[in-house]
């Protein structure tokens, strides 16, 4: 029976996938750390108002523990919640060319409300631009602080080809809204890592950002002192922050979904070809028996 | 309307998403009709710009066409086509007629006679003509083509004209040196231009279901857009600051008034998700069918009739799949289920039958019955005459032995009546055996050949006499060349039913004779002679059940006085201008009374090949044949008989005028009958609606119905009856003028292109050469036509709607903006090419199972008639696992971009996973293609897997250059990102197989426990492969048809005797592919090459099982 081999084929190519893929996952060490509303200061009720007053310290501590080693490289991902990267308004308020060409750095029409200040271009401009995420995090590990290595963390193709580097941040953050972090106007944009990750919008309103790689090795039970700069606003749309320590694998960070998909389908493959194979033994219907033919099942022939 | 939309700001898709594919589909349906129009315009400059000479002073002008005014004077010479309608004034023959051949008009290769008046036969020469003055009086312009009524006023004298002066354009001039004739209607105002403008369009019912689909999806979309309209709405707040809402926003987004945000939206959705409807769908459909018809239908060698030289030839590329679906084949009797080959068969003169002959009627009657009759060559006596239209052997009255006769004067007037009483045309040497006859129907020409037969050649005809050599009585053994005078014609219409001509003999004596059908006849005979009425009668009824055509034949002397009294009238109303045709009749009915009977001729109308199997083969499909014929009852029920239409296990009930029997019967409720329903109560039902009602229920539990004594009208009643009130798919099949209105009336209408001219191929949807054809036809060609549009049909629909609804949920993720999820280019692509030809492939190659097996199972054919392939249920399962599929497509993939995939630890941006999601929907819809179809043939394996590379392609060059144009540079470099991750080719895997697997099991399922019908054939006939090729080589035979005559001409002494049948041992058949031989076409050096390139494609297209 053709169905039966297929569902049994496909089951024995699924299922080996499925665990290798899984156990890839497994091997993945994460640490997440969902910090906004622990970072808030008790004795401030109204969050909105402590991420906005500038004037209040953003300073924050947070102690993290290792699950298991973690062998270096480490990624350090910031991971947003409710943050609709990939609202029409907000994917469309950039502007490429700007990004790419010094020359063009009046591109702006796409970048509506934030093109123009005071007549003169922004860059980078746009909404995703201004809207840079602006926490930073810095880890001490047994009183030793960990370098965050900040580089290369964005698609090598963005950094030469989709930021110039020649292209440098002009008017940036200097209206009456800060957005978030600041860029060092004396950087070239295809150096500004941080603005070219963060530009590379995410398909959904729940997101990962890679921050930097930790080069160092980790021990189980390791505590990691973390000291993070809360400054960036979601408390007004509620969304919520977390940091995440992760380690990787061939696959990629921790998605046991991937597996689980490959081997449910594997299984259920298995479970059918059996089934089907009872069904052929039980209730076996001869092939080309002419009897299933609509005019010999009822012999009025309608 | 979307493109509109779509180049407004609020769109969320660049105009190109919308516009390419729609100006796509727009040019491929423009280069269509603009190629068409081409060729047309080419045509009509051409005829526009042929010259025409037109008399200018004194002297012929070479003139254009298009400069051609109303009133020009202008010469035509011998095969020339006539520029305009003319009035015809004179010719180069002396006595003032031309030949003229109307092929373009209605098929009908005779010449036709044209008189001039003879007023204007002077008017030749142009100095002539130039003096020529006068008035024409005419009719507006109309589409009647044989009708004609105006007045020339020439010196005051008002002369009438009939459609004998005039010279429609198209005809072409023949056997004529020139003729001179004034323009009376030019351009759109001739009457072949004025009948070519009401083509009634036939739109299959497939697409009309089709409409109601798409006004579905168009719900479907409404409901999308309300949905994230209303979303939309709801979502958009100040609070979400990294949009940028404070201060001035444009409307689209203003939190301050959400009601404009969600209106605004809604269109924002429709320009979104407006891939939900397949724009190219109707393009696709259009390219299928129009290669169906051209490649398939047009060419297939099945359908090619070798002896007439015909193809197959679909007129209109609408109706293919409508073949495939057909209930109810409404059949016209004559040239359709018989021949037209009229033989003269027998006669009845004087009350005494001749001819010896038994038609296949009988012998079907025989074999009935029970008994056998020797088949009857071997008895024929040698000498017995074969020819074209003659079929006749009694050595009582051959050769002149009708003297001894008891009743010799009775044989004369006769034979007189057959050779003066037509209006045949002569052509050929005037010798007997050379000679051929042009006759407007075969009846006709089959009686003047009888004629000559029994001594009385007709052989030449002037405008007034008819000259025929006979071999005279009086004068033992000696030839006469005889002049008749005619001096009248009445001439046969379909009202009349019957034909007169008065003529002078030479010494003086005036008759009239007549001959028309019986009932015409009967009622103006003479009283007295009962006798001999009734053994006619009785004659009459013989031979009608014996499914001969018959004939009375009487005359009546005249003296002086009468004649000259009713010509006078005659001369009247021939001139009238006001309702000449009926006027013309009444005075017809003047002269045509006390009629003396002379006898009767019965024809023999030979049932065409292949006949009685056919329609065993369609009414095995489930497919109902009714019968509409103007024959008596007994002769239609004999045919039926004979064509296995009708068999001796049915319960049969003949209905006339009587509605409490239709009621009795209706209570019955016997589904296996046969009614036949006869003119009266047709008649009748057709006016009364409440018995239409009856007879309508009660014709559609019957099998099969016969309805006789219909007039061409009531056979469109009929098929429309059917049509409207069962709703049920309607074929016409017919090959003459009588069966146009049923063909237009059907839903699809074939003409038989035989003997009866071209009136009916011109208003039919499909020609073909024989009846038996429509076996390829309907089960062959009209279901795969319905499989496969069905196919595409569902497909296109599941395709576009998995496409949209991945957007759709997209949209729920985006704070319902708008966003689109995948690149303009790749949604603007996805239909026009990266889906597109295994799809238009499936349209031509699927089929379920093949030609020979579509045959052999005609049951297979009730698919189509019970629509099981395009029900709402099978869309709905389509729905439901492109619903299912676009989930597995959005979420699969959109989970990717939670993590970072590979060692770099770098996160997947949106364009990434729009990417993959993408490639997942085309890899997938394109493997689901493969699923669907039955049979896959390289030409599928090539069409998907160059739609995936092509997808390929495009994404590796398209994300590998950067553009100046406005565009976002959104994924660039995407898939090479991609590609450097492991991820991708996992989802690659494992997306697909997930998205398949629903329907795997589905079909696996549904072929498991509740297969196909075809499905279970097609197993059977899995370890078969041979069987197709022993198949089809008798029909491949027909390659050489020559040598398959020779065949069978030598086979027949040997097996006459055994045979019963009536297929290729029928009595006439040895001479009639003698005379074939004799007289047919030879074969053009194209045809060979023609048919030579034909045999290149059978391997090809049938080759594949």
């Amino acid at each position: 029976m053709q169905v039966i081999s297929v569902f049994l084929l496909v089951g024995i190519i699924f299922v080996p996938i499925g665990l290798v893929s899984l156990m890839a996952s497994r091997k993945v060490v994460e640490v997440v750390d969902r910090y906004d509303d622990a970072c808030v200061p008790d004795n401030m009720t109204d969050k909105l108002a402590y991420i906005q007053n500038s004037t209040i310290p953003k300073t924050c501590t947070r102690t993290l523990k290792v699950p298991k080693d973690m062998n270096s490289p480490i990624f350090v991902y910031y991971q947003l919640d409710n943050f609709y990267q990939n609202h029409r308004r907000y994917v469309k308020s950039r502007s490429d060319t700007q990004l790419r060409d010094a020359n063009k750095a009046n591109d702006t029409s796409t970048c509506d409300p934030e093109g123009m200040i005071n007549g003169t271009a922004i860059v980078p401009c746009g909404l995703i631009a201004w809207s840079i995420f602006n926490d930073t995090y810095a880890f001490v590990h047994n009183s030793k602080t960990l370098t965050v290595n900040k580089s290369d963390i964005s698609w090598k193709s963005d950094r030469e080809h989709k930021f110039g580097s020649n292209v440098f941040p002009k008017n940036f953050q200097k209206g009456a809204l800060i957005g978030g972090k600041a860029l060092d106007p004396n950087l070239p944009l295809s150096k500004q890592e941080d603005l070219i990750v963060w530009m590379r919008t995410a398909a959904l309103p729940t997101f990962r950002k890679l921050y930097g790689r930790i080069l160092v090795d980790l021990k189980q039970n390791d505590t990691i002192t973390v000291t993070l700069e809360n400054n960036y606003n979601t408390y007004s749309f509620g969304g919520k922050k977390k940091l995440v320590l992760s380690t990787s694998t061939w696959l990629g960070g921790k998605n046991d979904f991937l597996g689980l998909a490959y081997l449910t389908v594997g299984a259920l493959c298995f479970f059918l070809a059996f089934t089907f194979t009872l069904l052929y033994l039980i209730k076996p219907r001869k092939l080309g028996d002419s009897n299933y033919l609509s005019w010999n099942r009822s012999p009025a022939g309608r | 309307m979307i493109s509109i939309l779509s180049t407004t700001p609020i769109s969320p898709v660049h105009p190109v998403t919308n516009v390419v594919p729609l100006s796509l589909v727009l040019l491929v349906s423009l280069i269509k009709e603009a190629f068409e129009d081409w060729k047309r315009f080419q045509n009509d400059m051409s005829i526009n710009n042929a010259h025409v000479d037109v008399l200018q002073g004194k002297n012929w002008e070479s003139t254009p066409w298009k400069r051609l005014q109303v009133g020009d004077i202008v010469r035509i010479k011998q095969d020339c086509y006539f520029p305009a309608d003319l009035l015809f004034l004179s010719s180069t023959n002396p006595d003032g007629v031309c030949y003229i051949e109307t092929a373009n008009l209605d098929g009908e290769t005779n010449l036709k006679i044209r008189k001039a008046l003879e007023k204007t036969w002077d008017y030749i020469l142009p100095e002539k003509a130039s003096e020529f003055k006068g008035e024409i009086q005419c009719e507006q312009p109309n589409n009647s083509l044989y009708t004609f009524t105006g007045n020339l006023i020439m010196d005051k004298q008002i002369i009438p004209l009939s459609p004998n002066q005039v010279l429609l354009r198209g005809c072409s001039l023949r056997n004529t040196e020139y003729i001179v004739g004034i323009v009376i209607f030019t351009g759109h105002e001739t009457k072949v231009m004025m009948n070519s403008m009401n083509v009634p369009s036939k739109r299959s019912t497939l697409e009309k279901k089709l409409d109601k689909l798409i006004l579905a999806l168009f719900a479907t979309l409404f409901t999308m857009c309300v949905i994230g309209a209303i979303g939309s709405g709801v979502f958009i707040n100040e609070k979400y600051f990294y949009l940028g809402l404070r201060g001035h926003v444009e409307n689209q987004f203003n939190p301050k008034n959400k009601f404009v945000v969600a209106i605004l939206t809604m269109f924002t959705l429709i320009t979104l998700y407006s891939t939900i409807i397949p724009i190219s769908l109707y393009v696709s459909i259009e390219m299928i069918k129009f290669i169906q018809c051209t490649q398939f239908i047009n060419n297939d060698l099945r359908m090619y009739h070798a002896e007439s030289n015909t193809p197959a030839l679909a007129r209109t590329s609408n109706l293919n799949e409508e073949l495939g679906q057909v209930e109810y084949i409404f059949s016209d009797k004559t040239g359709t289920l018989t021949r037209n080959l009229m033989e003269f068969f027998k006669c009845s003169i004087g009350g005494e039958i001749y001819g010896t002959g038994i038609t296949e009627i009988e012998k079907g009657g025989a074999e009935r019955a029970g008994t056998w009759i020797d088949g009857d060559e071997g008895k024929r006596s040698t000498a017995a005459i074969h020819e074209k239209g003659f079929n006749f052997d009694d050595a009582r009255i051959m050769r002149g032995a009708w003297r001894n006769e008891p009743n010799p004067e009775d044989c004369k007037e006769f034979f007189r009546c057959l050779a003066l009483c037509h209006t045949v045309l002569p052509e050929g040497e005037e010798t007997p055996e050379k000679m051929s006859y042009q006759a407007a129907s075969p009846d006709e020409a089959a009686l003047v050949a009888a004629a000559k037969n029994f001594g009385f050649f007709f052989y030449r005809r002037t405008p007034t006499t008819v000259i025929v050599r006979e071999s005279h009585v009086e004068r033992m053994g000696s030839i006469q060349d005889v002049a008749y005078e005619i001096l009248n014609v009445l001439e046969f219409n379909s009202t009349r039913k019957r034909q007169s001509v008065v003529c002078r003999f030479p010494n003086g004596r005036l008759i009239l004779y007549c001959k028309g059908a019986d009932n015409v006849i009967y009622e103006r005979l003479s009283e007295g002679n009962h006798d001999m009425k009734k053994t006619s009668r009785e004659h009459l009824e013989q031979f009608g059940s014996a499914g001969l055509r018959t004939l009375c034949l009487a005359y009546r002397d005249l003296s002086r006085e009468q004649y000259e009294s009713w010509n006078e009238k005659f001369i009247q109303a021939k001139s009238s201008l006001r309702d000449r045709d009926k006027k013309l009749d009444e005075v017809a009915e003047l002269i045509e009374k006390d009629l003396i009977l002379i006898g009767c001729t019965a024809i023999e109308d030979k049932l065409q090949e292949g006949v009685p199997a056919c329609i065993e083969t369609l009414s095995a499909a489930g497919i109902k044949i009714w019968v509409l014929t103007g024959d008596k009852m007994e002769t239609a029920i004999n045919i039926a008989y004979a064509c296995s239409l009708i068999n001796n296990d049915m319960k049969q009930f003949i209905i006339s005028s009587e509605t409490d029997a239709i009621r009795e019967v209706e209570d019955r409720g016997d589904p296996v009958e046969i009614a036949r329903v006869t003119k009266d109560s047709v008649k009748q039902s057709l006016k009364n609606p409440t018995l239409r009602v009856d007879l309508l229920g009660l014709s559609l539990i019957c099998h099969s119905v016969v309805c006789c004594r219909v007039s061409p009208l009531q056979k469109a009643q009929v098929a429309s009856l059917v049509k409207k009130g069962a709703r049920k798919i309607t074929l016409s099949i017919g090959d003459g003028a009588n069966d146009v209105s049923m063909i237009q009336a059907a839903h699809v209408g074939i003409g038989i292109s035989g003997q009866e001219g071209m009136q009916a191929v011109m208003a039919s949807d499909f020609a073909i050469a024989q009846f038996r054809y429509l076996t390829d036809l309907l089960l062959v060609h009209g279901r795969w036509s319905y499989l496969r549009l069905c196919k595409v049909i569902t497909y296109f629909f599941y395709k576009n709607l998995t496409f949209t609804l991945t957007q759709f949920w997209f949209t729920f993720q985006t704070g319902f903006s708008g966003q689109r999820f995948y690149d303009d280019w790749f949604q603007s692509l996805y239909n026009v090419i990266f889906t597109a030809l295994p799809v238009i492939i499936v349209g031509l190659f699927d089929k379920d199972v093949s030609a020979s097996l579509s045959k052999k199972y005609p049951q297979l054919y009730q698919e189509g008639i019970r629509n099981s392939f395009f029900k709402w249920r099978v869309l709905a399962v389509w729905a439901f696992f492109a619903f299912y599929q676009s989930i597995v497509f959005y979420y699969f993939t959109a989970a990717a971009s939670q993590n970072g995939h590979g060692s770099s630890g770098r996160i997947l941006g949106l364009w990434d996973v729009s990417t993959m999601a993408f490639t997942c929907v085309v890899v997938t819809v394109n493997l689901r293609l493969l699923m669907a179809c039955n049979s896959i043939t390289r030409w599928h394996y090539f069409s998907v897997a160059g739609s995936i590379t092509a997808w390929f392609l495009f994404i590796f060059i398209y994300s590998a250059i950067m553009t100046s144009f406005d565009r976002q540079e959104n994924v660039y470099f995407v898939i090479y990102v991609l590609m450097s991750t492991f991820f991708f080719y996992l989802t690659l895997l494992l997306v697909p197989i997930i998205a398949l697997f629903g329907d795997f099991l589905y079909l696996s399922i549904q072929r498991w426990l509740y297969p196909y019908d075809y499905q279970v054939i097609q197993e059977m006939h899995k370890d078969d492969p041979h069987e197709y090729n022993t198949i089809q080589l008798p029909e491949i035979s027909h390659l050489s048809p020559e040598e398959e005559r020779s065949f069978q001409i030598s086979m027949l002494p040997r097996e006459t005797s055994k045979h019963t049948g009536f297929a290729f041992d029928s009595p006439g058949y040895e001479s009639f592919f003698a005379s074939q031989q004799g007289v047919g076409v030879p074969h053009k050096p194209w045809d060979v090459a023609r048919r030579a390139s034909m045999k290149r494609q059978q391997p090809q297209r049938t080759g594949r099982p």
